[in-house]
Parts: C-alpha cells; structure tokens; sequence
C-alpha cells in the first residue's frame, strides 16, 4: 500500500520521535554498527539464562554478503526473549527468524562479549528481503514509511521511510561507511 | 456486551483491488462474532496450538509494581518526578471506563535487572543490553505461562496459557528524559513513553493505528488513551457492568477465489465529529486483524456511524512490529498482497 492507513490519519510525527525506539536512517544505523550483512537464517534455539531469570533466542544465520565489516561465514544473534520450559517471554517489536529467512542485519557485538551479537536499535537494524515476482529484492524494517491520507482535505503526504530495493539499501550503506 | 443498533446487522460486501494480480478481493460483513480480538494484544500458543491473549489473572495473586527509584542525571527533573510519572501512566490505564483492572504500587525494591522473579520491576538505571543504544526508549519484558499449572512465583500456579506472571517496564538510562510533557530537541516524554509501556505491561501488543498510544511511532506527547487503546483493555480486563454502551462489527475478509486473508489491518472510522462518549478518552479508529480464515471482529465502539476499510500491514505498522502475531497463528507472515479500500 503505502497509501491510505486511516481517517485519523492527520498528524504523523514520522521521524521525530517514537514511544519504543527512536526511527533510525540507514545511515545513523550503519554508523552504529560493526558489521553490516545480508545473512540467511540457519536454525533459533530459545533457553533460560544460568540464573534461569531470562529466556534468550539465539539464531545462526550464514552469511551471505558483507556490507560492512567482515562477518564469519556464520554468527548467532542474540535476543532477549523466547519459549523455553512452559514460559515465554517477549518484548513486543523484537522478531525472531524462522530457517531459510533472508535478511539484513545491521549488528553490534552484544554486551554479553561471548561472540554473538545483537541487532542495532532493538528491532530497527533487521531488514527483511521479500523478492518480487519480477526477482527484485525489497527491503523493509518497518519502520514508519507511510503515506498519510487527511480526509479533512482530502489531501496525501508523503513520508520518506525504510522500506526500499535491496540495491538502494546497500548504496546507502555503502555511501554511509565514507563518511 | 452491548451491541450498537445502528451498526448494519445484515451483509456488507466490500471490494477490495488485488494489487498484483489486478483481482478482487470480497470483503463480507456479517454478524457471527469470530475469534479475532480488536486492537492488538500479545498472543500465547496454549498447548494445543491455538493462540491464546495475554493478561493478568487478578484473583490469582495481587498484582503490583515497584520502583527502583534510582535514577540518573539523565533525568533532571529528578526521582520523584519520574516515579510520579509512571504513576499517572497507570493511573490512566486503571481508570478507563468499561474495563476493571486491579494492580497496585508495591514497596520500592532495589532491583535493577528485567527478570522472571515475582518482582514487577520499574526502573530507570538499569541492567540491560539496549543501555547503550538510545534509539530504543524504552522496553517492557512480559512473561506468561505456556500452560496451566506452571510456577507463577507467587506461590500458585498458572490458570491459563498466557497467563501473564512478570512484567518489567525498563526505561533506557542512555535516553535524556523530561517529565513535564515538553520534550525539547534530544528529549523524550517520560510519561508519553510509560504510557505505551504500561499497555504492554497489561498485554497489549502494537497497534496498527496512528493516533493510539499503542502505536509503536508516536508523537512526542501522548498520555491519554484512544478508543483503540480502550478497545484492546475492554478485551482482556471486560468490566461486568460497562459504563457506557458499545458495539461491535464482526466480518470476513477473502480473496476473489475465497480464501481468507490473513493479518489483513480491518478498522471502522467515525464518519461524523461526535463527541467522544467518555471523557478522557481520544476518539480514534478502532481496528483489528484477521484470523488465517480471513475473520475478525472490531469491539468496542462508541454508538456512531462508522465506515469500515481494510488494508494491508506493510508500513507503517508491518508484521516486524507486531513480532507474535502470525507465530501465534503458526503462520511466517501476515498477507500483504492486496490494495487498501474504504467502504
């Protein structure tokens, strides 16, 4: 779509501020990054911490392109949050992947310094490539990108956003790491 | 639940354009209530796989939460104001008409890490793995049982899948935080921010509409709640003797071939400039998701005359921030492939 998403539509505050994460370009998230890659997902496993307090996911994920920096050829993120012995525990936004997924990733070693690592602002550095039926590859992080309808005017106002080609996204990130 | 007289009670057939095959979709209204719950809460798959929502079960174990009160210059306005400001954002969840939630302030512990241990943390310096990343404002880590008869920590033991036990609402330290709703240049709304979080602390996931405070990307200053924020609260915490009187609009969203669509965005929109039926309360969209059978049903709305659209979840809202959505149904995604439509 990127077109009508509701009457009360008006106002949109799109890239100031957020209730959970604060939007963050391409650009700002390249710069907060060690690493750029476009990875596939391999396989999640979901377990309770030593202290059995908090279930983390970890998924490897092969490489498949680096954008920046140079990953292993394969590397597991960690996320908090997961199924493990009756319980799940979640933090709305953040997104697991399923085996075979194709994704950017924009990464930070975590703080755990166990070699894993975590995904730069929360959600926001983990682009899903859907391929079209034409074969070109869109990328998307979800975050706001929207054009706003006001049926008080009866008027539409575009918002720039993250949602983008693959191609566009690696030029921005490439461009991004000269400067 | 009282349902709305004015709502049309027979069929309602909707087209809506099939974007890239340029096919048809039939959107069909119908008055059989479905299993697809209004605005968005968390999902749990129960052992049987079906999904189930989050929410607290008061007559399990008294719900509270407590402070650490520790915070650091990040917030100059100081402890007390901070602390007053999660308050009011409770304080705003508790007193919405047409639910009944019960949950106290508890004595202030000096905890400072998100955990499952019977402790419902709020805190402002805290040990977590988003602290040096300041794009992320604020967290909120719920755990729920898969099953009954799990551990809740408060010496009993689950009732239901999704049964919410520990919820953690850890605001990040790295983020410059005001508190009297004016948030400058590189400064957030602490209570704005609690406000959202407190939704998640009850179960309520991301909403797909703008002007809800359960919209992941908000405006800098939102504290009061809209129809789509009550709508998902009613839901989970249903009060036996509603303040005012709503209505619902129940339906099926399908493809051409009959299909149902799944994860379609579905939302009745007020088509007059009445009042809002409750003070406190922003009018707004109230929406919902369909079910993998294409059903869903929109609770909740005020008496009015509403249009209904539907339209697909690829942005702002997507199927990344609503992460539990299409697992709960045990499917990878919600569907996309059509074009948004209003009738």
């Amino acid at each position: 779509m990127k077109q009508i998403l509701s009457a009360a539509l008006v106002l949109l505050c799109a890239a100031s501020s957020a209730t959970t994460v604060k939007p963050l370009s391409v650009e700002e998230l390249t710069a907060r990054s060690t690493h750029v890659v476009r990875a596939r997902a391999v396989e999640s496993h979901s377990a309770w911490n030593a202290a059995h307090t908090l279930i983390y996911t970890e998924t490897r994920f092969t490489t498949e392109e680096n954008l920046k920096g140079t990953a292993p050829s394969t590397f597991t993120v960690r996320q908090i949050g997961g199924s493990a012995e009756g319980y799940t525990q979640k933090v709305s936004g953040v997104r697991s992947w399923r085996p075979g997924e194709e994704t950017v990733l924009f990464l930070r070693p975590s703080e755990t310094n166990d070699g894993t690592y975590a995904i730069t602002g929360l959600i926001q550095g983990n682009f899903a490539v859907k391929r079209t039926s034409t074969g070109t590859a869109i990328v998307s992080n979800g975050v706001p990108d929207v054009t706003a309808f006001d049926t008080a005017t009866g008027k539409l106002s575009q918002y720039g956003g993250a949602s983008m080609s693959l191609q566009e996204l690696k030029r921005r990130v490439s461009s991004a790491r000269l400067q | 639940m009282n349902e709305y007289r004015r709502l049309p009670r027979t069929t309602l057939w909707l087209i809506v354009l099939f974007i890239l095959a340029s096919l048809f979709f039939v959107v069909r209204l119908i008055t059989t209530p479905k299993p697809v719950y209004s605005a968005q809460v968390q999902l749990t798959r129960n052992g049987s796989g079906a999904p189930s929502p989050d929410h607290w079960d008061f007559s399990s174990f008294e719900v509270t939460y407590q402070f650490n009160t520790t915070v650091g210059s990040n917030i100059p306005s100081g402890s007390s104001a901070a602390v007053s400001a999660v308050q009011h954002a409770f304080a705003t969840w508790k007193s919405a008409p047409n639910a009944s939630v019960q949950v106290s302030q508890g004595a202030n512990t000096p905890l400072s890490a998100p955990a499952f241990d019977g402790v419902n943390l709020v805190c402002f310096v805290c040990q977590a793995d988003f602290a040096k990343d300041s794009s992320t404002l604020a967290v909120t880590l719920t755990t729920t049982a898969d099953a009954v008869g799990q551990d809740t920590k408060h010496n009993t033991t689950s009732r239901f899948a999704g049964q919410i036990l520990d919820a953690d609402i850890i605001f990040n330290p790295a983020v410059q935080w005001v508190t009297n709703g004016r948030p400058g240049s590189n400064q957030e709304d602490l209570q704005t921010v609690a406000t959202h979080e407190v939704g998640h602390f009850f179960g309520l996931d991301h909403s797909a509409v703008v002007r809800a405070v359960m919209f992941p990307f908000g405006g800098a200053t939102l504290t009061t709640l809209s129809y789509d924020d009550l709508a998902g609260l009613m839901q989970l915490y249903p009060k036996s003797s509603p303040d005012f009187a709503t209505g619902k609009i129940s339906g099926t969203v399908t493809f051409a071939n009959g299909g149902g669509v799944f994860g379609a965005h579905v939302f009745a929109d007020s088509t007059t400039n009445s009042s809002p039926a409750v003070g406190g309360i922003r009018k707004s969209t109230i929406g919902a998701l369909t079910a993998p059978d294409g059903t869903y049903t929109i609770i909740g709305l005020p008496p009015d005359n509403y249009t209904v659209g539907v339209e697909p979840l690829d942005g702002p809202v997507t199927n990344s921030n609503l992460a539990e959505y299409a697992p709960a149904y045990n499917q990878s995604s919600v569907q996309t492939n059509f074009n948004t439509r209003w009738h």
